[in-house]
């Protein structure tokens, strides 16, 4: 009886196990897979095709690609609904256009794409090529922990200036907390 | 190889579990410099996180005296600077829409000095310079026809100086009700397009865009409700209505109304914030109703005149009624969050009940994208005003407000299923690319007609009015909930009534020049407004309309009795006003900005392209010292919500390491509760 109940009990957690271990891949591999294909699509991109849909049933396209010496390269979307941000980092709706004037902000997962800006310090460099294939370069000037309704954290000047934002804590478990990351970069391209 | 994984995996959840905990309650560090402002002054945050801008504390007197349909307002906006750092603020405000504003004069302590108008960009330079040099000196400007932006350069530690604007309007009488508004905070505006590469030309919240090339000069920054209300304002009206009333009631305010005489009444309100516009209302006791009213005043040798006559009431008793196709437009965006999205379902359930069955209707709803409830206008029948009832119930507000493609799609006109075609808009009009949406109802209106209700505690009243006007309908506010269905009544009978057209104003001078013109179609419970320029004023105005295939007549003598000096500035008013219209339906701005410059001067008016500068004899600010610029802030309005409005920073972040965690803790359970099965 208790073999019994205890052979179920286990089964029950060993499948349990494979789903949530399964979920939490998912969410790995989807931001993984997409980088893959938007990585193609951002090739085409910069061979004039315009917007390019990274796969047929998508509804956003890359507008830039974010390479971090040593650590990352990424392409970003347009947009930063959360839907585009299970993909790829979004650029914001209303921010200055990336590689353009004023301020652009992109913004991503904390414990995917944009996990490495936990290791960014000021002084680090960002590279961003644009649309045209022009490639700035950013240097991080500042980062901190703003609440979510601070937006002012993100209103921006007429320099150009790159601002990522992110979930905080890094490593916190749940989401949805009130606490953002955000890193300002300069452009020091000249 | 059980035993390895259970290993391998604890090994895993013991690397996650810390890192997991350790950082929740870290301080913040970026509120650095707080302690070094002095006590008092508001803190800016600037681009750079973590630095402060001191902005001076800001405060507001009204002095509003009302005499028949003149109203005549003193505005004082007292700048104080508690800090110790020379300071400039730039105060971004609303007036009424019709103000004409035709003084500024700059109060330091007991001197006092005159503002001059001066072209926009000439009076920018004179201020700047003052500014270098440090003199005091203060700028009024109009951003648009319901937005001025003071600026006021050099204030120094521990002073406040005054900034006091005076104003004319002509009161707005309708459905037998005169209503005064007073607006006090610009509610934050959303701004279509993309911004430009110029990115600000103002100190506001927004970009410039090529959508709306001001976005940062109409955009104050707003101060988060949970630090408290600013701006205090105390205001008093003097009301001589000439009558005596039989209700007069203030529903935004409780304010102290008081009978000082006869027919006169003083209403005061002693030290309110900034949140919402004030609002007071007053009815003629019955049978006392105006008719018509006429003041004059002689000007340099031409007579001004402003004429209000009032069709007989019999002039709309119903006729009969004919079917209509009625599209009404829903605001669902993030500013009508809150009271105002309640109001507007309840203003617009109430507007379905009164569909009759012949008629055709449909919703549109719209935030930063819009839907329509039916692909084609439905016949009112009851299964689909059910239907419709229930969608307007689940309505949302969240989002921007993208009003130009619901707009077109409303005004599209592909069927003329009913004699009658109208639109009825409910919105706060909350957006900075007006003149764009009145040049599209403009070009698109055809045979619709186009009704602007505009809900909450301060709504654009600018575009309430204009698009009412460029749409050839009526607007309608509400302000609470508890005037939802006396205001719909009203717009009701506009509804219902046919409009009295072609209304003209024969003077006694052939070469008379009067704004509006043409006068526009009258609905139910309005008057005609007009205010004319004669060369003589023997004899008397006959105004002439038609109104479903009857003739209407009214003559009103012209007399030097009724004198009221500024005539002379609202009929100038009016004429920029006719002129910027010109500007929205298509002219060039380089042929219409001479004329208004031409008229704003001749008449001491603030325009968009004349401003109001006064500047200090001496200089202030001791050489070597340093300006600090700041953007005063202003509140939210009442009832808004602010996450809904500026929303909130992107999230980022999903639920992986959860589900790689709890997956974890499962397999690891599931291989101890297999291990242990053989005990039993």
């Amino acid at each position: 009886m208790w073999r019994r109940a205890a052979s179920a009990l286990s089964v029950l957690l060993l499948v349990a196990g494979a789903v949530q271990g399964g979920r939490g891949g998912w969410i790995y591999a989807k931001a993984e897979l997409a980088q893959i294909l938007l990585h193609h699509s951002w090739e085409r991109t910069l061979a004039g095709e315009g917007r390019v849909r990274p796969w047929p049933w998508a509804d956003a396209w890359p507008v830039a690609r974010l390479v971090i010496p040593g650590l990352d390269d990424i392409v970003v979307l347009e947009g930063a609904s959360g839907r585009n941000l299970a993909f790829a980092p979004g650029h914001l709706d209303g921010t200055a256009r990336p590689g353009g004037d004023g301020t652009c902000v992109i913004a991503g997962h904390r414990d995917t794409h944009f996990a490495f800006l936990e290791g960014l310090a000021p002084g680090d460099a960002i590279g961003l090529e644009d649309a045209d294939g022009a490639l700035h370069r950013f240097r991080v000037t500042a980062a901190a922990v703003v609440d979510e309704h601070e937006t002012g954290a993100i209103a921006g000047g007429e320099s150009p200036t790159l601002i990522l934002v992110t979930c905080w804590p890094f490593d916190l478990l749940v989401t949805g907390g009130p606490l953002r990351y955000v890193v300002w970069a300069e452009d020091v391209t000249r | 190889m059980a035993h390895s994984f259970f290993a391998a995996g604890f090994a895993v959840v013991l690397l996650v579990v810390p890192t997991v905990v350790h950082s929740q309650h870290e301080e913040m560090s970026e509120t650095v410099g707080l302690a070094d402002v002095g006590q008092g002054s508001l803190l800016l945050e600037t681009d750079t996180p973590g630095r402060y801008l001191p902005v001076p504390v800001q405060s507001t007197e009204v002095e509003i005296t009302v005499r028949g349909l003149v109203v005549e307002t003193v505005v004082r906006q007292r700048f104080s600077n508690p800090g110790d750092e020379w300071l400039e603020g730039v105060y971004v405000f609303p007036l009424p829409q019709r103000a004409a504003v035709y003084a500024m004069r700059l109060e330091i302590g007991e001197r006092i000095i005159e503002g001059q108008i001066h072209e926009r960009e000439q009076a920018k330079a004179i201020y700047r310079k003052a500014k270098a040099a440090g003199k005091k000196a203060s700028l009024v400007e109009q951003e648009r026809p319901n937005i001025f932006t003071t600026s006021i350069a050099n204030i120094g530690p521990g002073e406040a100086v005054v900034v006091r604007i005076a104003y004319q309007e002509i009161l707005d009488y309708d459905s037998g009700r005169f209503e005064l508004r007073f607006p006090m905070v610009v509610g934050p505006r959303y701004i279509p397009g993309l911004p430009t590469s110029i990115g600000k030309t103002g100190t506001g919240w927004a970009f410039d865009t090529d959508d709306v090339e001001d976005a940062s000069r109409i955009t104050p920054p707003v101060l988060h409700p949970d630090r408290g209300a600013i701006n205090p304002v105390r205001l008093s009206v003097t009301l001589d209505a000439g009558m005596p009333l039989e209700r007069l009631h203030c529903p935004s305010h409780a304010a102290q109304i008081s009978k000082t005489s006869e027919d006169v009444h003083r209403i005061v309100l002693d030290g309110v914030p900034a949140d919402r516009d004030f609002v007071l209302e007053w009815s003629p006791a019955r049978g006392r109703s105006p008719t018509a009213a006429v003041f004059t005043e002689e000007l340099d040798g031409s007579h001004y005149v402003l004429a209000m006559v009032m069709p007989p009431d019999d002039a709309f008793i119903e006729a009969v009624r004919l079917p209509r196709e009625t599209v009404f437009v829903i605001d669902t965006s993030g500013s009508m969050g809150g009271t105002s999205i309640i109001q507007a379902r309840q203003a617009l359930l109430l507007a379905l009940d009164e569909l009759h069955p012949e008629d055709f209707f449909n919703i549109i709803e719209f935030d930063s994208s819009f839907s329509i409830l039916f692909p084609h206008s439905r016949p009112a029948m009851p299964a689909a005003i059910s239907e419709a009832k229930v969608w307007v119930g689940r309505l949302q507000a969240n989002g921007g407000t993208e009003m130009m493609a619901p707009l077109l799609a409303a005004l599209g006109d592909s069927e003329e299923l009913t004699p009658l075609r109208q639109v009825i808009f409910i919105t706060d009009g909350c957006v900075g690319n007006e003149d764009a949406l009145f040049g599209a109802i403009e070009r698109e209106l055809g045979r619709s007609r186009l009704f602007t209700v505009g809900i909450g505690s301060a709504p654009n009243s600018h575009f309430m009015e204009r698009a009412a006007s460029f749409g050839r309908g009526s607007f309608t506010h509400i302000g609470t909930p508890v005037e939802v269905r006396l205001r719909m009544r009203e717009l009701f009978a506009k509804l219902e009534n046919p409009v009295m057209a072609d209304i003209e104003l024969q003077w006694p001078d052939p070469n008379a020049e009067m704004w509006p013109d043409p006068v526009p179609d009258l609905y139910a419970g309005e008057p005609v407004v007009v205010v004319a320029r004669l060369g003589t004023i023997h004899g008397e105005v006959v105004a002439t309309g038609v109104r479903a295939d009857e003739s209407w007549e009214s003559s009103v003598p012209l007399s030097i009795s009724s004198s009221r000096a500024g005539i002379n500035r609202l009929w100038a008013r009016r004429k920029i006003s006719s002129l910027m219209d010109e500007k929205a339906r298509g002219t060039p701005e380089d042929e219409v900005r001479p004329q208004v410059i031409e008229v704003a001067m001749t008449h001491h008016l603030v325009s968009k392209y004349t401003s109001l500068v006064a500047v200090d004899v001496t200089p202030s600010r001791p050489d070597g010292t340093d300006l600090k610029s700041g953007a005063v802030p202003t509140n939210l309005p009442a009832g808004w919500q602010h996450a809904k409005v500026f929303g909130t920073l992107p999230k980022g972040g999903t639920s992986r390491r959860l589900y790689l965690l709890t997956s974890l803790l499962a397999l690891v359970l599931g291989i101890l509760v297999r291990q242990a099965r053989g005990w039993f």
